[in-house]
């Protein structure tokens, strides 16, 4: 009996920090709900993004779409980067695959880029932290379409970006 | 009854264990953690760069130049498994040690891993080191550590590589200063554990 209960403690134990994490949602809404609470923080959201993400999918040919961002202003200065890392780990999800991260110290410059495949197109998702303002973007890009764009900008502007796009 | 449901239960969580500890070991280890741990709260900046086999499979979707220097990186990026950087910059000279350098160095000596480069220069205190992994007689991954007083670049490639398809990666983020290979004057590999010391020689002069 003394087992039983031991084992149905340590469940709820494991099962307490899980909802905790869990709350305010997944994806990116998860993450930028996460960091406006833990932080204090309040996110701009841009009005219209549907709109937008609409006119950027045909205005791009199906390049980019699914367009989310939010922009945090007065954001704290200093923080603690494994744990915003570990913040937006959680929050996407092991669908996600963090492909770079660079950070300062005291967690002045922060930057994460996830990746994960979307079928043929690519889900990209960007939170790049500069002092005090930090913003949070999430696209959907078609790699053949980027690519055509990309090749018609560097023909118009020289070398400045490799065939690669990263 | 309630044995079998405690014993169902063990078993299962067990399990779990094993499973959470199986991913996290699918990643290859770069840096012995602690070393990592000890580099990364002393670095005024870290950049981590980690482009597993299916993240590299997305990133050639994005190649489809029709040139033959595109073909050959696409062909290239698809036969590998991994690509891994790790880069610290340091605010001083002396953030840290040459034994944390040595570690590092240490945790690649396994059999499978050939130093083919090990280069010091005692005055500027810049080492730099490349490994060569060889499974059945054909490299299956390259390993380079390139250490000065205020900066260590560490980069560790799976998978077919050969240092001269070096300079073909350096489109790729955070694999800039890998263009140098493609240089006349890059270093080229010709012995094995190969050690200079600059430093004595101008000592002796």
């Amino acid at each position: 009996m003394k087992l039983f209960f031991g084992v149905v403690l340590c469940s709820v134990a494991l099962v307490i920090p899980v909802a905790v994490l869990a709350g305010g949602g997944a994806g990116f809404d998860g993450v930028v709900n996460t960091i406006e609470v833990r932080y204090h923080a309040h996110a701009t959201r841009i009005p219209f993004i549907g709109f937008i993400s609409f006119i950027a999918r045909k205005g791009t040919h199906e390049g980019v779409a699914n367009l989310h961002v939010a922009d945090f202003e007065n954001f704290p200065t200093e923080i603690d980067g494994a744990e915003l890392n570990q913040i937006v780990e959680d929050k996407l999800g092991s669908e996600w695959q963090r492909v770079i991260r660079e950070t300062s110290r005291h967690g002045g410059e922060q930057t994460l880029i996830f990746m994960r495949p979307e079928g043929a197109r690519m889900g990209l998702f960007i939170l790049d932290k500069d002092h005090s303002e930090l913003n949070v973007v999430q696209i959907s890009v078609d790699p053949a379409h980027i690519d055509d764009d990309i090749g018609r900008y560097s023909h118009h502007h020289g070398d400045g970006l490799d065939s690669s796009g990263l | 009854m309630t044995k079998n449901f405690h014993l169902r239960l063990a078993t299962l969580l067990l399990i779990a264990q094993f499973a959470v500890r199986a991913f996290a070991q699918s990643a290859p280890q770069l840096i012995p953690p602690q070393l990592e741990k000890e580099l990364s709260a002393h670095a005024s900046d870290v950049t981590e760069v980690t482009l597993n086999k299916s993240m590299l499979s997305l990133a050639t979707q994005f190649m489809h130049g029709k040139g033959d220097d595109d073909a050959a990186t696409r062909h290239l990026l698809e036969g590998l498994e991994g690509i891994y950087v790790r880069n610290y910059e340091f605010d001083k000279d002396g953030e840290y040690s040459p034994d944390q350098i040595e570690k590092l160095r240490q945790s690649f000596m396994t059999p499978e891993w050939t130093p083919v480069v090990h280069e010091h220069e005692r005055r500027s205190g810049e080492t730099s080191d490349i490994l060569i992994k060889v499974v059945n007689g054909e490299n299956r991954g390259l390993f380079i550590c390139s250490a000065e007083p205020r900066e260590i670049s560490i980069v560790l490639i799976l998978g077919p590589i050969r240092v001269e398809d070096l300079s073909k990666l350096h489109g790729l983020a955070g694999l800039g200063a890998l263009a140098e290979f493609d240089r006349d004057d890059a270093p080229k590999i010709k012995e094995k554990d190969k050690e200079k010391s600059k430093a004595k020689k101008d000592g002796d002069q």
